[in-house]
């Protein structure tokens, strides 16, 4: 057993932190109040390289382990989850597919462009009625001469109106539920795809998110991307653990810029005549709120060194996801709490901890479905 | 060019500072940095690097074991060697030793240009640079504001003096300090991350570089410190109170005056 | 008790600096308590009117006057001090630790290979030995120093430690000619003195400091005004410097400087910590602020919660008709 990061990791995650410290937690503020895309931070962040995270050195990236990149989401998102979500969905989740089947082609004008931070990727899985539920998706695809023809919409796509590339996921035949899903690489400009609305989201502001429309998109046959027709549900298998660890480390993140507020707040703020965090119930709070946070410390990392290990991880990644969020909502509920009444302000921090926590409890699941899944994995096939 | 870069690992300035019970020790919370005007040093001497070929930069601390973080995030930004003077055992705060044992390191390396910060923010000496330099018996610059590496032999800068500027000509080998204003130090691209996290770095035992060990003992230090305390605590504000700005301003005076007596 | 203290001058513009002439009051009061002598190291060309100014706080004035040292150059000023500790063999010596001291004191005591206690704010003298006070980690500790037997300490103390006290002495002139060794490896090749009329920020009494709730630079002029009429210096948070607001010379705190004034008012300050680090040592803290949870009201000995905008025209008319009376 060992619970300690190593030196190499420990310095990692320094300076990463130290790298969002000094270029992203400045401006949270500003890119929660403007809710535009940051287009400077994202300049001056991604020149530093990190989006090739999880790609090997070969091709610029730096090959990190799964604690890594743990350490990755959550100091990203401790500066600003608005940010964070953008460039998260290059690291992970938009290139995934494209790293793993893409032609050396694809790659080199999807892929590598979008590790410089030069374009902006995403993967579209929700609809209007399917998100949790992948069976019922809706957006089709058929063979067509050379290629294949998509037609559907897209919602809550992160990063959607402003991507350069997309992985779809659509089926071939509604009537195959699951087994009739494959992921399609489509690219802005393709004629047919386009954007629609833009959603005005509670939290995680200035991460732009939106609908894409595909209507009639015809695009070449070597832009599906799977080894098999059909597979695309295990594919996304394959990076599920990954992408709910990453929403439990990106709950840490917030969690602990939340209680960094609180902290500094209960040690100034002076109420009859002391320093609030004199006071027993104050105390209370940070007891419990340490307490938690390093519980759902505990389980992100052991489900990332779980799955770097290539041991089963799927029950943990789940529970980490579910489990990180639900703290991370109590802490942002007691900063709110000791914070007072400017809590309430919007010229304080509190209330974007507040608004942000929430954006994390849909991706990768909703926690209904989550503890249905749990709880079934538990009790088994009856 | 040969460049040294002295630096020194510091606690955070958000870093909790307690005084143990007997008063004799403090113990400070484990986040350190490396020292805010280091990193004007570092940058500094990386941008000479890029601009000189054949240059290497090499830093250098005398610190415990952690300070090989501070090494790596100068690494990271892209020096190419770092090395420990393993200080554990030894008098680490005396300015005189640690700029002794600086010097005699940078005396066995060989160096064209020494670089470090104007001042550690911990302690606020600003001692150490113009020590080492006089144990080196090279010339110094404190609070270097801008450095133009005319060529190997000689170096113009401008640096901060009372109430002003001086721009200086110095022939090399000399030893500059780093005033915030020299630079903007970089942000570590990964690739320079990754090197600093393979890098190995060498700790070197300070005894071995000609100083007499009895010289660095703890005891060593003619300076002791007796004990630590708090800073004495404010009372709480007082809040003035009046019916219009100006009326609070005229009581605020008369506490100046006479509360305080400091008008 | 100590045996005789040097204390180096410094002096500015004709005038003897303040700290200099605190660091004498404080020696005085020291050294008159074991009949030692207190004497004044006057380094310089053209040094008669310093001179004067420092016989009335010290024994004995040294001066050493010599064309060589019409500017200070470490070099030059090291080799004067260093032969002077060796002649007159004090048991401490004394400087201020100031943009010069900073520069001079570290290579004087290396050259005497002595041990160096800077940036200190008071000193005692307690069983035979000194305590001096220092503060670390931008004041979160205060420690205590102490010198073993037989060194000969530098010390170099704040701007604003010590009362200054004129004791009218009248002390003796020793004019001391020597060789004074120049390092030609070095040549300045031009300065700059701008703002060389104002009071340096770290040695002014009344300091007002604008924060971002200025609102902008062109608001600044009015807190010229002020510290105009104190005297006194006009000092910006790290906010209002990374805005370009103010040049980098008058920010306080953790990255900037560190000043103890008497009366320090923060305008418009919300005071975070790497502000309030540099600036908690000060006498008597005014914070002038909109927002009465601003965190600068815990550090603040007085607060005024009101518009800036308002308060600031009546404390300019309030502050006159106070030096008018004095």
């Amino acid at each position: 057993m060992n619970f300690s990061l190593t030196e190499e990791q420990e310095f990692f995650k320094k300076t990463v932190a130290d790298a969002v410290d000094r270029i992203v937690t400045p401006r949270a503020r500003e890119i929660d109040e403007k809710d535009e895309f940051p287009w400077e931070v994202w300049r001056e962040f991604t020149r530093l390289g990190y989006i090739g995270l999880r790609y090997p050195e070969e091709i610029g990236g730096m090959n990190a382990d799964k604690v890594m990149c743990m350490i990755f989401y959550e100091e990203i998102a401790r500066g600003s989850v608005g940010f964070a979500q953008s460039i998260i969905m290059n690291i992970l989740m938009g290139t995934y597919f494209i790293f793993r089947f893409g032609s050396d082609e694809i790659k080199k004008r999807c892929l590598y462009p979008a590790m410089r931070g030069e374009k902006i990727a995403t993967m579209c899985f929700t609809e209007d009625q399917s998100g949790s539920d992948l069976g019922a998706t809706r957006t089709r695809a058929v063979r067509d001469g050379d290629g294949w023809r998509i037609n559907g919409t897209k919602m809550w796509i992160t990063n959607g109106p402003i991507c350069d590339f997309c992985t779809v996921l659509a089926t071939l035949d509604p009537e195959k539920g699951l087994k009739g899903l494959n992921f399609f690489l489509i690219e802005k400009g393709t004629p047919g795809f386009s954007t629609g609305q833009i959603i005005d989201k509670l939290g995680c502001r200035g991460t732009v998110t939106g609908e894409l429309v595909f209507d009639n998109v015809w695009v070449p046959y070597e832009n599906f991307l799977g080894e098999e027709l059909g597979k695309g549900v295990y594919y996304v298998g394959d990076i599920l653990d990954e992408v709910r660890l990453m929403t439990g480390a990106m709950a840490l993140g917030i969690a602990r810029g939340a209680y960094a507020e609180a902290l500094e707040f209960a040690r100034k703020r002076i109420a009859f005549g002391q320093p609030i965090g004199n006071f027993q119930l104050i105390r209370e709070k940070f007891a419990e709120m340490d307490t938690l946070m390093n519980a759902a410390r505990l389980m992100v990392y052991y489900g990332a060194w779980l799955l770097e290990k290539g041991m089963e991880s799927r029950v943990i990644a789940a529970q980490a996801k579910m489990y990180a969020t639900e703290v991370c909502l109590k802490v942002v509920d007691e900063l709110t709490r000791i914070y007072g009444a400017n809590a309430f302000a919007y010229e304080y921090a509190p209330q974007r901890y507040f608004r942000d926590a929430r954006f994390l409890l849909y991706g990768g699941g909703t926690h209904e479905v989550l503890r249905d899944f749990i709880g079934r994995t538990i009790i088994g096939r009856l | 060019m040969n460049i040294i870069v002295f630096v020194k690992q510091v606690a955070d300035t958000e870093a909790r500072i307690l005084i143990k019970g007997d008063q004799k020790a403090l113990e400070i919370e484990n986040k350190y940095n490396l020292n805010f005007f280091d990193e004007f040093a570092v940058e500094e001497a990386i941008r000479i690097k890029e601009t000189m070929k054949d240059s290497q930069v090499t830093v250098c601390t005398y610190g415990p074991k952690r300070a090989i973080e501070a090494l790596r995030t100068a690494i990271a930004m892209g020096a190419d060697r770092a090395v420990l003077l393993d200080n554990t055992g030894l008098e680490a705060d005396d300015p005189l030793i640690v700029a002794r044992v600086l010097a005699a390191f940078a005396n066995q390396d060989g160096f064209d240009l020494i670089l470090c910060g104007r001042q550690a923010i911990d302690d606020e000496n600003a001692n150490v640079g113009p020590m080492a330099a006089e144990f080196l018996g090279i010339p110094h610059v404190s609070a270097v504001v801008k450095l133009d590496a005319v060529d190997g032999q000689v170096v113009k800068v401008e640096s901060e003096v009372e109430g002003g500027k001086e721009v200086l000509e110095v022939r090399l080998p000399a030893l500059l300090t780093a005033q915030k204003g020299l630079n903007t130090p970089r942000v570590p691209l990964i690739t320079g991350v990754m090197k600093a996290m393979k890098a190995l770095i060498p700790t070197v035992d300070p005894t071995s570089l000609g100083v007499p060990k009895g010289e660095m003992e703890h005891n060593a230090s003619k300076a002791v410190t007796l004990s630590y305390e708090p800073p004495q605590q404010r009372p709480p504000v007082k809040i003035i109170e009046g019916e219009t700005p100006t009326e609070k301003v005229r009581n605020l005076i008369k506490a100046l005056k006479e509360e305080s007596k400091v008008l | 008790m100590p045996n005789d203290v040097l204390v180096i001058v410094e002096y500015k513009d004709g005038g003897v600096r303040k700290v200099s002439l605190e660091l004498l009051s404080r020696a005085k009061e020291m050294t008159s308590e074991s009949s030692s002598t207190l004497y004044a190291g006057v380094i310089g060309y053209d040094v008669k009117g310093i001179i004067e100014t420092v016989r009335a706080f010290a024994d004995k004035v040294i001066s050493v006057d010599s064309s060589v040292l019409k500017d200070y150059r470490w070099d030059t000023y090291v080799s004067v001090a260093e032969q002077l500790v060796r002649k007159y063999n004090p048991s401490m010596v004394f400087g201020g630790s100031t943009v010069t001291g900073k520069d001079l004191f570290p290579r004087l005591a290396a050259r005497l290979k002595t041990t160096i206690i800077s940036d200190a704010v008071g000193i005692e003298w307690n069983n035979g030995g000194p305590r001096i006070k220092k503060p670390l980690y931008g004041g979160k500790i205060i420690s205590w120093l102490t010198c073993k037997e037989g060194a000969v300490p530098v010390v170099t103390f704040r701007p604003n430690s010590f009362a200054i006290t004129n004791r009218s002495l009248n002390g003796e002139v020793i004019e001391e000619s020597m060789e004074i060794i120049s390092d030609t490896r070095f040549s300045i090749l031009s300065r700059d003195k701008g703002g060389a009329q104002k009071v340096d920020l770290q040695e002014a009494d009344f300091i007002i400091c604008g924060g971002r709730g200025m609102k902008g630079p062109e608001n600044f002029q009015i807190l010229e005004e002020i510290a105009d009429i104190m005297k006194g210096r006009v000092a910006a948070s790290r906010a209002v410097v990374d805005s370009k607001w103010r040049d980098y010379d008058d920010q306080v705190g953790k990255s900037g400087k560190t000043v103890s004034p008497k009366v320090y008012v923060g305008c418009g300050v919300s005071g975070a910590l790497h502000h309030t680090m540099g600036m908690d040592t000060s006498k008597v803290i005014v914070a002038v602020n909109t927002d009465p949870n601003a965190p600068i009201f815990s550090y603040a000995d007085y607060g005024i919660v009101d518009d800036l905008f308002d308060v600031l025209p009546a404390l300019k008319v309030e502050l006159t008709k106070t030096k008018k009376e004095i």
